[in-house]
């Protein structure tokens, strides 16, 4: 019998503890795994990864917009100084209504990495304690930049060229 | 008396570009609430509609003035990985010489803040002109003084020039006697010691938790550099250790910095005499297929983090930086709690956060 | 007769307050010293300081004159809410009052026994002492009085930095009165005729020289100037004329610094005689010597800045209250206690 890697056992570990909830979870290369969960059972899934694996160093939050499939995919990576293996821990939930339980209980290195994501989708984490304009300027009243529908004009000839199509002319 | 909402602005001789607000009652600051996004140019929005080749300069203007090596070192790894592209040797070898003094330079300049802020001009002088020597080199080798895009997908742009190894070595040998001068006027200094030893403490379990990366978490205690855990380019051929500092200070910062010099005047050395002959660039395509990847590559500052999702076209779909500076920021308000007016500038310095990092 | 004073008295007056130690002595040393500081302050830096600007090539001489006109000629922005009366008051208050002490300092010893001094009076080390407690006033009412908070901070910690300090230079005053038996400067020199105060009291010289370091804001002691914490402290606001007056006034406050120490611990107008000068006037090798001696002590000061870091307000007054005032009374009691070993070093007395 083979020794399993550390990122099998990782994996294995998590399948065991939450069979119904983890929709994916898989060896990508060396140091990294990747986790699927649904978006309900985030929260109890990172507090598993915390404190039973000694994942405790967040590394980043990051969203995707895939406007295809109308939907958001929220990644959390952790990093674990011991096992030296990086976790993208991740969820998708639904564009028209984009709300998470924020993981700042779990990690407290993601109060910013949120209130970003925050404020470029439009996801709105709750619980987090202040959500706010972080890198934006305080007077911005349009959409979440870094959505994909989110229009962004390159040269001033762009920006005429989609204020004419949305008056529709 | 009653607290004071002090507003330390983006222009402000010390901050950079950051503004802070401060609560202080007399000459205690109760709390401190850092205002980013001065200098905010949505790099990851532009990247987007843009083309992996046309990306290089952009990316590169995340961390300009500081450390362009370092951060040009991550968006390649990430293209590469995604592609499953392997870079020729002597292409990995000139990468790693230009991102190490591109390091050396980098905590130069850093220190060099550092001594501003405890108001010894001296330093800053000097440590200013001995960047210079590194910043000549790397005009030798790049031609370009601070944002190289030397790296490019695949390898790199331009070869070694003649003559370089041999004024490399010399200058490298005359920075690690300076060194010594360095330590006898500023880590060595009294006066010096007594600003910052003990301000500004960081334990190490309280780095872990909030994510601390780089200097700034090798000072506390913890023995974690993406180099040794990771080994990306050649790094794992090289013989360099980790320097770690004890108390977690805001001496032990800069201490851990120039010794991090030292290491990276070793690791130059290694690299300039091994380096194998060989091609300095392969083609990639201008496509990258599916996929999706994460890299993290060890700049000046700590780790880069690079998250790409491609969709087999010319443009990324989604490229996310997550800088070194952006992760320690939150260190700040942690650390600025009841503490007297005069370390504010002195925490904040040793953490070494450049606002051009935080606000991409 | 006017005033009592014949006609050569007269002449001898204008010549004093015109020109030595009067108006125009303090201002060439106030420039003289401004340009040997950048000078000297670049070399320790590695960089070669002015260059361009005077007569002899390549050594910037003129580089303070420049200076001054320039900011002579700029617009003085008094801010909306200010107090507008202590507001353009302090600016002239601090030059009165720095070059105020000038007045009662003797520099030379005349041949027929009086001294060359303008103003003349046996209690002249009181009245100095005096002008010096005069000085943290100064610096809060520019700063309550340009309503800004900046300027508030920064004049609060400079009068809680001149007012710890003074009390060691005043105890360390106190020790040589003690060991001279009197107030009046001019004979406290001719005490010091065959040994100088500074070997008998090393002391009580260590702590005047760095106490004054820090009631002129010198660094390691600049904290009512520190740049990077409340931009420039208490004459943030000012401009033009008035902030020339306000940096002109810190180097009177060095002339008038170094002179009182030379006269006190390093014997003031003492040393051999030099032939050629004494030809000229009698008087001059004394002032020549008063003046190298206040240059070493110029020279001692300034380099602070190009090696120590600044502290910080507490640490500085921790520096103050517990450090030099205990050393200052520990000196003040060996004074008392030696008193059977200098008393027939002293001379003139």
């Amino acid at each position: 019998m083979t020794d399993k890697s550390i990122e099998e056992k990782i994996v294995d570990s998590v399948k065991a503890k939450f069979p119904e909830d983890v929709i994916d979870a898989k060896v990508q290369r060396r140091n990294r795994v990747s986790i699927s969960v649904k978006s309900n059972k985030i929260y109890d899934v990172g507090l598993f990864l915390r404190d039973e694996l000694g994942f405790d160093h967040i590394a980043s939050v990051s969203g995707v917009d895939y406007i295809d499939a109308r939907e958001f995919e929220v990644i959390y990576y952790v990093w674990s100084m011991d096992k030296k293996v990086l976790v993208g821990l991740r969820t998708k939930i639904p564009r028209d209504n984009p709300v998470l339980k924020s993981l700042v209980d779990v990690w407290e290195g993601a109060l910013y990495h949120e209130r970003e994501t925050w404020e470029m989708f439009g996801i709105k984490f709750e619980g987090h304690p202040n959500l706010s304009l972080l890198l934006l300027p305080e007077d911005w009243d349009g959409p979440p930049p870094l959505r994909k529908d989110f229009f962004l004009p390159e040269t001033p000839q762009e920006r005429l060229e989609e204020k004419i199509k949305r008056a529709g002319g | 008396m009653s607290v004071m909402k002090l507003s330390m602005g983006p222009q402000h001789p010390i901050t950079g570009h950051f503004r802070f607000i401060l609560d202080v009652d007399g000459d205690l600051v109760l709390k401190l609430e850092p205002d980013i996004g001065y200098t905010h140019r949505g790099i990851e929005k532009l990247a987007e509609k843009r083309t992996y080749l046309q990306n290089l300069p952009v990316i590169e203007r995340v961390n300009s003035y500081c450390d362009s090596a370092g951060t040009m070192l991550g968006y390649l790894e990430v293209i590469e990985e995604v592609m499953g592209l392997e870079v020729p040797e002597r292409a990995k070898y000139l990468r790693v010489i230009a991102a190490e003094l591109n390091r050396i330079a980098s905590h130069l300049y850093a220190a060099s803040l550092f001594s501003v802020a405890t108001g010894l001009e001296t330093m800053l002088m000097w440590t200013i002109n001995d960047r210079e020597l590194i910043l000549d080199l790397l005009e030798k080798l790049t031609g370009q003084r601070i944002t190289y895009t030397y790296q490019t997908i695949g390898g790199v742009r331009f070869d070694m020039p003649d003559g370089f190894k041999e004024e490399a070595l010399k200058r490298l040998d005359y920075l690690e006697k300076r060194t010594e001068d360095y330590y006898k006027m500023l880590l060595w200094n009294h006066t010096f010691q007594i600003r910052t030893k003990k301000v500004g403490i960081l334990k190490p379990s309280d780095a872990i938790k909030l994510g601390i990366v780089g200097p700034n978490l090798r000072a506390s205690g913890v023995k974690a550099d993406v180099r040794k855990d990771e080994p990306y380019e050649v790094y794992d051929r090289f013989d360099f250790s980790i320097p770690t500092g004890k108390n977690g200070d805001s001496y032990d910062r800069l201490e851990v910095r120039f010794k991090e010099v030292e290491q990276s005047i070793q690791i130059l050395r290694q690299a300039i005499k091994d380096i194998p002959k060989g091609p300095i660039k392969r083609w990639a395509p201008p496509i990258v297929p599916k996929g999706e990847a994460y890299t993290r590559v060890e700049a000046a500052r700590g780790e880069f983090g690079y998250y790409l999702v491609s969709d087999g076209t010319m443009k990324p779909y989604r490229l996310k930086i997550t800088p070194p500076s952006f992760r320690n920021l939150i260190a700040l308000p942690h650390l600025c709690r009841n503490v007297p007016l005069g370390d504010i500038p002195i925490i904040y310095i040793s953490l070494d956060l450049i606002p051009m990092d935080v606000d991409r | 007769m006017i005033l009592g004073l014949s006609f050569p008295q007269i002449v001898e007056l204008i010549l004093k307050v015109l020109i030595f130690p009067g108006l125009a002595f303090p201002l060439l040393f106030a420039m003289i010293v401004i340009w040997f500081e950048r000078k000297f302050l670049a070399r320790i830096m590695l960089r070669i300081g002015p260059l361009h600007v005077g007569p002899i090539n390549r050594t910037g001489l003129f580089q303070p004159i420049a200076d001054f006109l320039k900011l002579i000629q700029k617009e003085i922005i008094v801010p909306d809410n200010a107090n507008k009366f202590l507001y353009n008051i302090a600016p002239i208050a601090a030059l009165i009052v720095a070059s105020l002490s000038v007045a009662f300092i003797p520099y030379a010893l005349k041949p027929d026994g009086s001294y060359w001094v303008i103003y003349y009076t046996p209690l002249s080390l009181l009245l100095i002492l005096a002008i010096f407690t005069a000085r943290p006033f100064i610096m809060v009412a520019a700063g309550w009085a340009s309503n800004s908070k900046y300027c508030t901070i920064g004049a609060i910690r400079a009068a809680l930095q001149l007012l710890a300090y003074e009390v060691p230079i005043a105890l360390s005053l106190a020790s040589i009165a003690i060991m001279s038996g009197t107030f009046d400067l001019a004979k406290i020199v001719e005490a010091q005729s065959s040994i100088w105060f500074m070997i008998l009291q090393p002391i009580g010289f260590i702590v005047i020289l760095i106490a004054m370091m820090a009631e002129l804001s010198r660094r390691p002691f600049d904290i009512p100037f520190a740049e990077q914490e409340v931009v420039f402290g208490w004459p943030t606001e000012y401009t033009g004329a008035q902030f020339a007056l306000i940096m002109v006034s810190e180097y009177f406050d060095l002339c008038s610094v170094t002179s009182l120490i030379t006269v006190l611990f390093l014997g003031g107008w003492s040393g051999p005689a030099i032939p050629l000068l004494n030809d000229i006037s009698p008087i001059l090798s004394g002032i020549f010597w008063f003046l190298l001696k206040m240059a070493i002590l110029t020279v001692i000061i300034i380099m602070g800045r190009g090696i120590y870091p600044r502290l910080r307000i507490d640490q500085l007054l921790d520096a103050g209250w517990s450090v030099l005032i205990p050393l200052a009374i520990i000196q003040i009691i060996i004074t008392f206690l030696t008193a059977q070993w200098w008393l027939p070093l002293l001379g003139g007395v």
